[in-house]
């Protein structure tokens, strides 16, 4: 079955998570385990639609294979002049399913964010959507968009700074 | 010769009879996959799910569940000990065949792999459900014990093997065999403080086993493979492992059932085991 992800709810406790992300962590922390495995599949299914739409332009793209994940990801970045992120991801057809969750998840919960949060932000919120059990192992590359997207970000500050040097 | 001069020709069925027989009371079909969520996003219908980390490992100590956990899991899935289990699943059937061989630590010889695994049902366009099947629960007795002794190998064992010069196959990539790497090629590391192998161990990764499209390679090229070029004999003692013994399920498989190795053990401790224990002798290539 198909389902729409749930929105998460409008009112989240404070934390140190950019809001939307809060309020998809604290959605995932109210479900069971069998809702919480549907809700990451519903997520996982929209995956798709965080890839870059045709001439879309980015700031940043950074698209590789690694050592470390099964398939190619591409990470498209782009900073808003108010200093706010917006991230598009591609995803090859190997990447695991965990992985294509949290993929949606980060785009939805992490849009709009400054790009210094991004950069600040704990990975503990990981296992708090997941769950300790389907983090295990095998399943690390479920922190690996994250890490992408930090570094996306920290390439293009680098750059910047680079450019302002230069100047 | 062709598939009828495997070994044991009948622990190998297509997806073609799979498909005819997934209804079949007498079988159950079991998806075992390395992707935890692979088997939500859509199955064989009748098929169910046995999770390698979840289902088959005690959660407590490194080791496999006990004979009564096992019994509760056959019995939730409505297996008994009659009932033919068929298992397929991501990765050209790893966890499909570590399953199998956790069946096969409790007695259970009714056990067969799909050829190809989930991955050749898909290419060849055969549908999958996401509706979860529910069986009547069984009665599955206890088994008596497990076999650990036969077809398992521990460290001290996988030791004494490379002492004596006993058959040690590697499965890993060459990269990790000759201790460049320390993760397997696409994956994050899994906490190994060495890199290298057993000291004597031939490197066979399993992948020679297969084909592209992840069915097994003919009698013929396997043979050649372990037989011929690796100088495995038949009769020999032989411990295959790679990091937590997935792999070398494979290449257990590969030998027992495909080429009739009668004395193959799966050293499931594995590098992640052998890497990490102190004053384990390591052996390096370059």
């Amino acid at each position: 079955m198909n389902k729409g992800c749930p929105d998460p709810p409008d009112s989240s406790p404070p934390s140190e998570y950019p809001p939307k992300l809060a309020a998809i962590v604290s959605l995932f922390e109210g479900l069971p385990e069998v809702e919480k495995r549907e809700t990451l599949i519903s997520y996982a299914d929209q995956a798709a639609r965080c890839a870059p739409a045709e001439g879309e332009r980015f700031d940043l793209e950074d698209v590789r294979k690694d050592e470390e994940c099964t398939d190619t990801v591409g990470i498209f970045l782009k900073v808003a002049a108010d200093r706010r992120v917006h991230f598009r991801v591609s995803l090859g057809p190997q990447v695991q399913i965990l992985t294509r969750a949290m993929t949606s998840i980060l785009c939805k919960g992490l849009e709009a964010s400054p790009i210094e949060t991004v950069l600040d932000l704990p990975a503990d919120f990981v296992p708090r959507i997941v769950g300790g059990q389907l983090v295990r192992v095998r399943s690390q590359t479920v922190y690996y968009v994250l890490t992408r997207m930090k570094s996306a970000c920290r390439a293009f500050l680098n750059r910047e700074r680079a450019a302002a040097a230069a100047n | 010769m062709n598939q009828s001069d495997y070994a044991h020709p009948e622990v190998l069925v297509s997806t073609g009879w799979v498909s005819e027989h997934a209804t079949d009371p007498s079988v159950r079909v079991i998806e075992s996959n390395e992707d935890v969520l692979l088997y939500d996003t859509g199955h064989i219908a009748g098929a169910v799910h046995i999770d390698w980390h979840t289902d088959l490992n005690d959660q407590l100590v490194r080791d496999y569940i006990s004979p009564e956990a096992f019994a509760k899991l056959c019995s939730r899935w409505g297996i008994t000990p009659e009932t033919t289990c068929v298992f397929y699943g991501d990765k050209a059937n790893w966890w499909a065949c570590y399953a199998l061989w956790v069946f096969r630590l409790f007695g259970h010889t009714n056990v067969k792999i799909m050829n190809g695994g989930r991955d050749k049902w898909i290419a060849e366009g055969r549908s999958l459900t996401r509706e979860k099947p529910s069986y009547a629960a069984s009665e599955y007795p206890v088994p008596a014990r497990r076999l650990d002794d036969d077809i398992r190998a521990f460290a001290d064992e996988a030791l004494a093997q490379s002492k004596s010069g006993k058959p040690l196959i590697d499965v890993r990539s060459p990269g990790e065999y000759k201790g460049t790497i320390t993760h397997m090629p696409e994956y994050p590391q899994e906490g190994v403080l060495r890199g290298g192998h057993i000291p004597g161990a031939k490197s066979v990764p399993w992948k020679t086993a297969v084909n592209d499209d992840g069915t097994f390679r003919t009698p013929a090229e396997l043979a050649k493979i372990y037989s011929e070029n690796c100088g495995l004999v038949k009769g020999e003692e032989i411990i295959a492992y790679c990091r937590i013994g997935e792999r070398s399920s494979h290449t257990w498989f590969v030998l027992t059932y495909l080429l009739g190795y009668p004395n193959v053990r799966n050293y499931d401790g594995s590098w992640t085991e052998w890497g990490n224990r102190v004053r384990m002798p390591i052996e390096r290539s370059a």
